[in-house]
C-alpha cells in the first residue's frame, strides 16, 4: 500500500514537479543569456565605436577637403585657388607664331618673314575676392618688355580702381584681348588710340553691365604706342598727363529679346596737352594693315647750326572714338570710328609753323562661325574639338573687314615746309580683308588673313603701290 | 601749354571719388550681415539670440541685420578665424581661444577681455555628467569615471574648448582628493582618457556620440548641453549627475577688429555683443541653459543651475599658462595620450 500510495502521490505530484522543473529549467539558460547579452552589448559598443570613429574620420576628411587649396590644371587653365576661390593665382600665356607674305611690289622681299608676334606668359590672381593683379611680359621680337603690370581693387561692381600699366579705355578693338581678336592684326582705327600706358583708372559697371564707365589719368603715349616706346621706357617723359574717359551702353543686355541682347555702343576719348620738342617730337607714325610704315611726320634734315626742323607735338591732342558692336547667334559685327586732333609745329628756317591736324580712321568688321558657335566680344566656346581620327571639326570662323585711314591734307600743305612729306607718307589708306580662323581646340587657333590695301600718295610719283598681305598664324592661347 | 592745376584738380576729384565710393556703402547700408563664429553647443542659443537682436536692431536703427552662424570645436574655430574666416564677432568656449586670435592672428588687441563686462564673458556654464537612465554604472563623481569598465565620452581637448574645461575640472577634483598633487591629478586624467573610446572634435559631436550613437556610460558635458539632451530625449533616456566639484566655464566673446574695420560693421558688431548683457540677452542665455550673469535673471532660473563648488581658471594660472602646460604641443595631454 505504501508503495501504491507513494506511486499515486508521485503521479499526483508529477504535473507540479514538472511545472517546477519547467520553471527551473530556464534558470540555467537565463544566466547563460545574460552573459551572452553582455557580450553582445560589448560587441555592439565596439562596433558603434568603430562606426563612430569611421564617421569622424570621414567628417575630418570632408572638412579638410573643403578647406584645402584647389589646384586646377586642365586644357583651359592652370590655377591654384583657396577653397572658397576668393584667393587664386593663375598662369596663362599666349604664343603667336606668324608668317607674313606680300604679293606684288607692295613690299620689299625682306618683308616676307616668319616672326614671333607675341610671347606672353601671364601671371594673374586675386586676393580676398577683391584685389586683382596681372603681370604680362612679352618676349617677342627679340626683346623683353612689360605689357601689363597692374593692381586693381574691385570695391563694388561700379567702383573699381586700377593702377599700373594697362590699356587705357578708348578704342573698342584695342580693348579686346589678343585671343579674342577676329583678325590677326587690329584694324586702322586702333593705330590712333593708345596701346598700353601707365596710370590710374576708375571704372565700373551698373545694372548688370547695361552701363559701364572708365575714367583715367595716364602718362600719355603717341597714337598706337605703349609707354615702353617712350624715350625712357615706361617713364613719364613730358609734363602733360593724358586724361581718358569712356562710356559704353548695352541697353538690352538683360532683355528677353535675344535679337537685341548683343548690341552695345559707346564712345571713348583722351585729351592731353603736351609740349614736344624737335628732338622728342611725341608724334606717331602709322602703318599699313600689312604692318609696314606708311606715314611719318618729317624728321630733322637740318645740318650745322640750323635749328632742328623735325615736326613735333605742340599743344593739345584730342581723340574721339565712337564705337559699337552687335552679336547675334553665330554672327558678329564690330564697328568703330576714331578721330585724333593733334596740334603740331615745325621750325623751318627760324620760323615756327603750327597747325591742328585731324586724322581719322574707321572700320567695319564681320565675323561668322560656320560651325554654329556663338559670337561675342569676349571669347566663345567651341562646340567640338578636332582630333585626328575622331569626330569633331573644331570651330571654323569666317571674317571680313573694310576700313580706312585718312590723314589730314594740311599735313602735306606747304611743299617742303609741310609737316609730312607727301613723297614718303601716304595721305590715305583703304583696306579690305578676309580671313578664316580654325579653332581645333579651345586653346589653339590657326588663322589665315588676306588684306588688300590701296593708298593715296606716299610715293615719288603717284600713289604707293597696293599692298596685298597674306598673313598666317599658329596661336596658343592658354 | 601745361595745366598742372587742372591735373591736380582732376586727381583730387578722383581721389575724392575713391573715398566717397568706398565709404558710401557704409554710410547708406540699410542691410548688414554679421558672421558669428562660435563653438559647438551654442547653435540653439544663437538662433534665439540672433532673432531677438535682429528685431531689436531693426527697431532701434531701422536697419536689417542678418547674422550668420558658424559652429565647431572652439579651438578649431579660432584656427579658422586666424586663417582668414571673416568673423565679425567670435563667441568661443574659452578666453584662451580668443587670445590665440589676438596673439597669432593679430586680429584684435591683447586687451580684448577688458572691453566688455565680466572679462567679456556674458554668461557662464559648468561641467556635469550625462548618464543613461537609471545610472546603471552608478556614476556619482569624478572618481567613478576611471573605474575599469566605465566608458567615458568627452571631446578632444586639442580641438574643443569644452573638452579643456572637462579635463581641468577632473584635474581639479583629483588634486583635492586626500594626498592629491599634480602627479596624482596627472595619473587621474591619464586613466580617464584611457576610458575614452572616441575623441570627437567638439562638444556637439560628443553629445551625438553618447546620445545618438549610444556609445559610453557617461558623457562629460557642458551643463547647457546636458540640459538640452535631457530636454530632447526626456528623463526616461538620460539623467544629469552633478559632481561634487566642477569648474566655472566662462565662454568669451569679442569683436574681431580687423574684420569689422574692413567690412564696416564695427558698430553693429559691438552692439550685438553688448546685447548679450541686456536683460533680454541674459534671459535668452538662461532659457538655453547658460548661467546668466544678471543676478535677477539667475534667480528666476535657479532651479536649472544647482549650486556646487566651482574652481576657476585662475587655479591653473590663467588660460595662457594652462594652455601651454596642458594642451600645447608636448604638453601634459600629449604626454598622457602617447604613453
Amino acid at each position: 500500500m505504501n508503495n501504491k500510495r507513494a506511486v499515486a502521490l508521485a503521479i499526483l505530484l508529477l504535473p507540479f514537479s514538472g511545472a517546477a522543473l519547467a520553471q527551473q529549467a530556464p534558470a540555467e539558460p537565463a544566466d547563460g543569456n545574460a552573459e551572452l547579452k553582455q557580450e553582445i552589448e560589448a560587441q555592439k559598443q565596439r562596433l558603434a565605436v568603430l562606426e563612430r570613429k569611421l564617421e569622424l574620420q570621414q567628417e575630418a576628411a570632408a572638412t579638410a577637403a573643403a578647406s584645402a587649396p584647389r589646384i586646377t590644371a586642365n586644357a583651359q587653365r592652370f590655377q591654384i585657388a583657396s577653397s572658397d576661390n576668393s584667393n587664386f593665382i593663375r598662369f596663362r600665356g599666349t604664343l603667336f607664331a606668324d608668317n607674313r607674305a606680300y604679293a606684288g611690289d607692295s613690299a620689299p622681299e625682306t618683308a616676307d618673314t616668319f616672326l614671333l608676334r607675341s610671347v606672353r606668359p601671364t601671371f594673374e590672381g586675386t586676393f580676398a575676392g577683391i584685389y586683382d593683379f596681372k603681370f604680362t611680359p612679352d618676349f617677342a621680337g627679340g626683346r623683353a618688355s612689360v605689357v601689363d603690370a597692374y593692381a586693381a581693387a574691385r570695391f563694388k561692381p561700379g567702383f573699381v580702381v586700377t593702377v599700373g600699366k594697362f590699356k587705357p579705355s578708348v578704342g573698342l578693338e584695342r580693348l579686346a584681348s589678343e585671343p579674342d581678336l577676329r583678325f590677326m592684326e587690329r584694324g586702322l582705327p586702333t593705330f590712333l588710340v593708345p596701346n598700353r600706358d601707365l596710370g590710374v583708372q576708375l571704372s565700373g559697371d551698373f545694372a548688370g553691365g547695361a552701363f559701364s564707365y572708365q575714367v583715367g589719368y595716364f602718362n600719355g603715349v603717341a597714337d598706337g604706342q605703349s609707354s615702353d616706346n617712350l624715350p625712357s621706357p615706361d617713364v613719364e617723359s613730358d609734363t602733360g598727363g593724358d586724361y581718358a574717359a569712356r562710356v559704353f551702353f548695352q541697353p538690352f543686355i538683360d532683355s528677353d529679346n535675344f535679337n537685341l541682347r548683343g548690341f552695345g555702343f559707346g564712345i571713348g576719348s583722351t585729351w592731353q596737352d603736351l609740349d614736344g620738342v624737335a628732338t622728342n617730337p611725341y608724334l606717331p607714325s602709322y602703318r599699313s594693315q600689312g604692318q609696314l610704315n606708311v606715314f611719318s611726320y618729317r624728321g630733322n634734315t637740318a645740318t650745322g647750326t640750323t635749328p632742328n626742323n623735325a615736326t613735333f607735338a605742340d599743344g593739345e591732342r584730342l581723340r574721339l572714338a565712337p564705337q559699337l558692336y552687335y552679336y547675334r547667334g553665330s554672327f558678329g559685327f564690330l564697328g568703330e570710328y576714331t578721330q585724333v586732333k593733334q596740334d603740331v609745329s615745325r621750325n623751318v628756317g627760324g620760323t615756327t609753323l603750327s597747325d591742328t591736324l585731324t586724322h581719322s580712321a574707321w572700320q567695319g568688321q564681320f565675323s561668322w562661325f560656320i560651325t554654329g558657335e556663338e559670337e561675342s566680344f569676349r571669347g566663345f566656346t567651341p562646340q567640338s574639338t578636332f582630333r585626328p581620327g575622331k569626330e569633331g571639326t573644331g570651330a571654323w570662323e569666317l571674317v571680313a573687314r573694310i576700313q580706312e585711314l585718312d590723314i589730314d591734307d594740311d599735313a602735306f600743305a606747304g611743299g617742303a615746309n609741310s609737316f609730312a612729306n607727301p613723297l614718303t607718307a601716304i595721305s590715305k589708306e583703304s583696306s579690305y580683308g578676309i580671313g578664316v580662323n580654325w579653332y581645333p581646340w579651345n586653346t589653339v587657333k590657326l588663322s589665315l588673313n588676306y588684306d588688300v590695301t590701296r593708298f593715296d600718295g606716299g610715293a615719288a610719283t603717284g600713289d604707293r603701290a597696293d599692298e596685298q598681305a597674306i598673313f598666317s598664324r599658329f596661336a596658343i592661347n592658354y | 601749354m601745361n595745366h598742372p592745376n587742372w591735373k591736380r584738380r582732376l586727381l583730387l576729384a578722383m581721389a575724392s571719388a575713391v573715398f566717397i565710393g568706398g565709404t558710401a556703402g557704409i554710410a547708406q547700408a540699410a542691410e548688414v550681415t554679421l558672421l558669428n563664429v562660435s563653438y559647438d553647443p551654442t547653435r540653439e542659443l544663437y538662433v534665439d539670440f540672433n532673432k531677438a537682436f535682429a528685431e531689436y536692431w531693426k527697431k532701434k536703427t531701422g536697419d536689417t541685420v542678418n547674422i550668420r552662424q558658424s559652429h565647431g570645436g572652439s579651438g578649431r574655430q579660432a584656427r579658422s578665424v586666424i586663417d582668414g574666416l571673416a568673423a565679425d564677432v567670435v563667441t568661443l568656449a574659452l578666453a584662451g581661444d580668443v587670445d590665440a586670435i589676438a596673439t597669432n592672428g593679430k586680429l584684435l588687441p591683447q586687451n580684448w577681455e577688458e572691453r566688455l563686462p565680466n572679462n567679456s564673458a556674458p554668461y557662464t556654464s559648468t561641467i556635469v555628467f550625462l548618464v543613461r537612465k537609471g545610472n546603471p554604472k552608478k556614476i556619482k563623481d569624478w572618481g567613478d569615471l576611471v573605474r575599469p569598465g566605465v566608458s567615458v565620452v568627452t571631446p578632444n581637448p586639442k580641438t574643443s574648448g569644452g573638452a579643456r574645461w572637462n579635463y581641468l575640472a577632473g584635474w581639479a577634483w583629483a588634486k583635492r582628493q586626500p594626498g592629491g598633487s599634480d602627479e596624482t591629478a596627472r595619473e587621474y586624467v591619464r586613466k580617464l582618457f584611457k576610458n575614452v573610446p572616441v575623441l570627437d572634435t567638439g562638444a556637439r559631436g560628443s553629445t551625438t556620440t553618447f546620445v545618438q550613437r549610444g556609445i559610453g556610460d557617461v558623457a562629460i558635458s557642458w551643463e547647457n548641453e546636458a540640459w538640452l539632451a535631457l530636454k530632447e530625449l526626456g528623463p526616461d533616456k538620460v539623467e544629469i549627475v552633478v559632481p561634487s566639484i566642477s569648474i566655472l566655464a566662462e565662454p568669451s566673446v569679442a569683436v574681431v577688429d580687423k574684420v569689422v574695420l574692413r567690412r564696416g560693421t564695427r558698430t553693429v558688431a559691438e552692439e550685438y555683443l553688448k546685447y548679450l548683457y541686456s536683460p533680454e540677452g541674459q534671459e535668452i542665455a538662461a532659457r538655453n541653459y547658460y548661467r546668466p550673469r544678471n543676478p535677477e535673471v539667475a534667480a528666476k532660473h535657479q532651479e536649472l543651475f544647482p549650486k556646487l563648488e566651482l574652481v576657476t581658471i585662475k587655479e591653473f594660472g590663467g588660460w595662457a599658462k594652462a594652455q601651454k602646460e596642458h594642451f600645447g604641443d608636448g604638453g601634459v595631454f600629449d604626454q598622457i595620450t602617447t604613453q
